[in-house]
């Protein structure tokens, strides 16, 4: 490995991003599959993970309860945007306020607790998730206790009627005709910049180029000061320390960084729903589910983490309900049959792929620890 | 140093004059590397001090400290007394002033707010007030004086150590192991990094630079890119003490060098422990390899039972009845 210029991405990166941004295609060549609306979970929950990854694979502290963060975020979002409350500021300046709050919540928790070793600050994560599940069931005022806020506004493409109608004046895009004959994979709109629930091709676009810009922002860090300082702590916090690191400051950094990540990741998901749903939507599963495409895709990885992002989401949100319909309307399986239905072999499945790779890849699909022999 | 009733190292006083090799010598178990432990502030000695130049490198109290533990205080207080209530200051607040599709009269919710936050009585307002700021007090004063000193601090201070069992980090490669140690003279923040400004970029291949030539120094140039963990044995005690080099230590403190050594590394050793003095940092030593000890020292102080029993030149420990009889046993008579 020769010096490290500056560069974007990286290889993997740029393969993993091409291919997300290769699914819409899919549904021109199958219009009735319809995936780039389940396919913007895959990128949030892309999001989630390499918000994790920064806590669990760089730094290496157990954090079981990335979902509460997320919740933060979700809420965040839904309070900063949504007519019953007097803020509403659009959506991105609440995406940014809402990574900011996640970091916030993330810097409030860790500051008391970071300094517990190891599986007591996994309980204190665990436990932290519930409070926040529970606060938000309770807290009836402010978060409509389990009816969730909504609706909630869909993203708009800044400056996008600027460009639009830029577009209309050098005569690109001035007859609805030709856009619509140009597009093709999206339902007709003569406005490019529309995102809607009728353009869910733009809409899944728009959260790609998020996660690119996380992809960035993570790849920054790993290469940084900051991300050496978190892969001392990692291997060695008393060799650390004794390196004049203070691994407190260093986790604390850590443990903000992922929960704005992840908050953000929760705000995204809201935008996606339209709603911040219930409480129950950010429980333990989605912290196990989180770990699991850590895990699963590489620990450490960007790269991994996004396929295992792909992998894991894709085939409980995609693949199998894809698969469930497909199975209906051959007049294979049933709704009334548990058995025959695909969807309900998710976690049995997951199961399976977690024992299988703890035997026969323990460092994820794609791994970045520097060939170390055992 | 005392560990519960157990007296490890006592009365022990090593002064070490600037640009000059100190050995520490004993038996096993007489205290060496406790000793090292309390200078480099990984355990806290009961009694004495450690003086770098004259100083004493702790945290002190400063006025920063001070403000830090105030603005801890208070952000807590404000934190508790809106979270017991804060159901009730968001009605007051937002809800009760937010018609739908008119304008928010923002001026009249902030003062609502501060009407309900204030409005609460004892219980609402005062006792949560005072709970939060006697905890978030009490627990940054706590942080405080419990890292007063760290090995952090004492590294900032300027000195630098290697370990008995060697502690690299083993998955990183020979360079970043280098860079890290690095640390303390960077100085590229979180908005550096994350969005990788040119002055990180450059900061980070000055320290690229500058860390391949201490490998370079300590003969591991070729193998820069590895992970640590793939290298031998010996090369690792050596990488540890290029990574101990790279914080430009005032001092640096070696804790058995030597072991594992074959004589050719020894030999080799002992001519980079000569280039590290010649290039300006003290040197302080615990080595078992009286070849070593005998050869670079320039003064050597002698260990047992945690006591210290003789210090001097080379020749005067090798005539010394007490260190001869503390290594070699006293001859049986009889």
């Amino acid at each position: 490995m020769a010096e490290r210029r500056f560069s974007f991405f990286t290889r993997g990166q740029c393969i993993v991003l091409a291919l997300l941004a290769a699914t819409p295609l899919l549904d021109l060549a199958f219009p009735s599959i319809q995936l780039s609306g389940p396919m913007r979970t895959v990128v949030v929950y892309a999001i989630l993970a390499l918000g994790l990854n920064v806590v669990v694979g760089w730094t290496g502290l157990l954090n079981l309860g990335i979902a509460a963060f997320m919740a933060i975020g979700a809420y965040a979002f839904g309070i900063l945007t949504a007519e019953v409350y007097p803020f509403q500021v659009g959506f991105w300046w609440a995406l940014l306020l809402s990574g900011a709050i996640g970091a916030f919540a993330g810097w409030l928790l860790g500051a008391p607790t970071l300094r517990l070793r190891g599986d007591y600050l996994a309980i204190v994560t665990l436990g932290f998730g519930e409070i926040v599940q529970d606060g938000l069931k309770n807290l009836q005022a402010i978060t409509k206790g389990t009816e969730g806020i909504n609706p909630l506004p869909k993203p708009t493409v800044p400056f996008g009627a600027a460009i639009q109608s830029g577009l209309e004046i050098v005569g690109i895009a001035s007859a609805p005709a030709a856009t619509k004959a140009a597009e093709g994979v999206v339902a007709a709109s003569s406005n490019w910049f529309e995102i809607s629930s009728a353009t869910p091709a733009r809409w899944f676009y728009l959260y790609l180029i998020l996660l690119a810009v996380v992809i960035f922002f993570c790849r920054n860090l790993e290469f940084s000061r900051l991300g050496r300082q978190w892969f001392a702590v990692r291997e060695d916090e008393l060799a650390a320390r004794c390196m004049a690191i203070e691994p407190d400051k260093a986790k604390l950094k850590a443990f903000a960084a992922g929960a704005a990540l992840a908050a953000i990741a929760g705000a995204l998901f809201a935008s996606h729903l339209a709603s911040t749903g219930e409480p129950a939507n950010y429980d333990f599963q989605v912290s196990i589910l989180a770990l699991c495409i850590v895990i699963v895709g590489g620990i450490g990885s960007i790269t991994g983490v996004v396929l295992g992002a792909i992998v894991m989401v894709g085939l409980s949100n995609v693949v199998l309900p894809a698969l469930t319909q497909a199975m209906q309307r051959a007049g294979i399986g049933s709704t009334e049959n548990v058995l025959s239905s695909p969807d309900n072999y998710k976690y049995l499945i997951f199961g399976l792929a977690l024992v299988l790779m703890m035997r026969f890849r323990p460092d994820g699909i794609v791994h970045t620890r520097k060939a170390v022999k055992k | 140093m005392r560990f519960g009733g157990l007296t490890a190292v006592k009365d022990v006083s090593v002064e070490v004059k600037s640009g000059s090799i100190t050995a520490v010598i004993g038996p096993n178990g007489a205290g060496k590397t406790t000793l090292f432990n309390a200078i480099t502030g990984v355990y806290e000695p009961t009694e004495g001090r450690v003086l770098v130049a004259g100083r004493d490198p702790q945290r002190a109290w400063t006025p920063r400290v001070m403000f830090g533990v105030g603005a801890t205080a208070l952000s807590t207080a404000i934190f508790l007394a809106v979270l017991v209530r804060v159901e009730t200051l968001w009605q007051s607040a937002i809800i009760d002033n937010y018609v739908f599709q008119k304008p928010f009269p923002w001026m009249k919710a902030i003062a609502d707010f501060f009407s309900t936050f204030f409005g609460g009585g004892f219980f609402g307002t005062w006792l949560p007030l005072l709970v939060g700021a006697l905890l978030g007090g009490a627990g940054r004063f706590v942080i405080w004086s419990r890292t007063r000193r760290t090995p952090d601090v004492i590294a900032s201070a300027g000195v630098a150590r290697t370990f008995q069992n060697i502690r690299l980090f083993p998955e990183l490669s020979l360079v970043e192991n280098v860079v890290v140690g690095m640390d303390r003279r960077l100085s590229t923040g979180f908005l550096g990094a994350l969005f990788a400004l040119p002055s990180a970029l450059r900061e980070r291949g000055k320290a690229r630079q500058d860390a391949l030539g201490l490998l370079k120094f300590v003969g591991l140039a070729d193998r820069a890119e590895t992970a640590a963990a793939n290298l031998p044995y010996g090369h690792q005690r050596r990488l540890e003490i290029a990574r101990a080099l790279a914080s430009k230590p005032a001092v640096i403190l070696l804790d058995e060098p030597a072991a594992g050594m074959n004589p050719t590394e020894t030999v080799d050793l002992m001519r980079l422990i000569r280039a590290i003095r010649e290039a300006g940092t003290t040197v302080v030593l615990i080595e078992h390899h009286m070849r070593v000890v005998m050869g670079i020292s320039d003064r050597i102080h002698v260990l047992q039972y945690g006591e210290k029993i003789a210090e001097g030149t080379p020749e005067e420990i090798r005539n010394d009845p007490r260190c001869i009889e503390a290594y070699l046993g006293k001859e049986e008579l009889g």
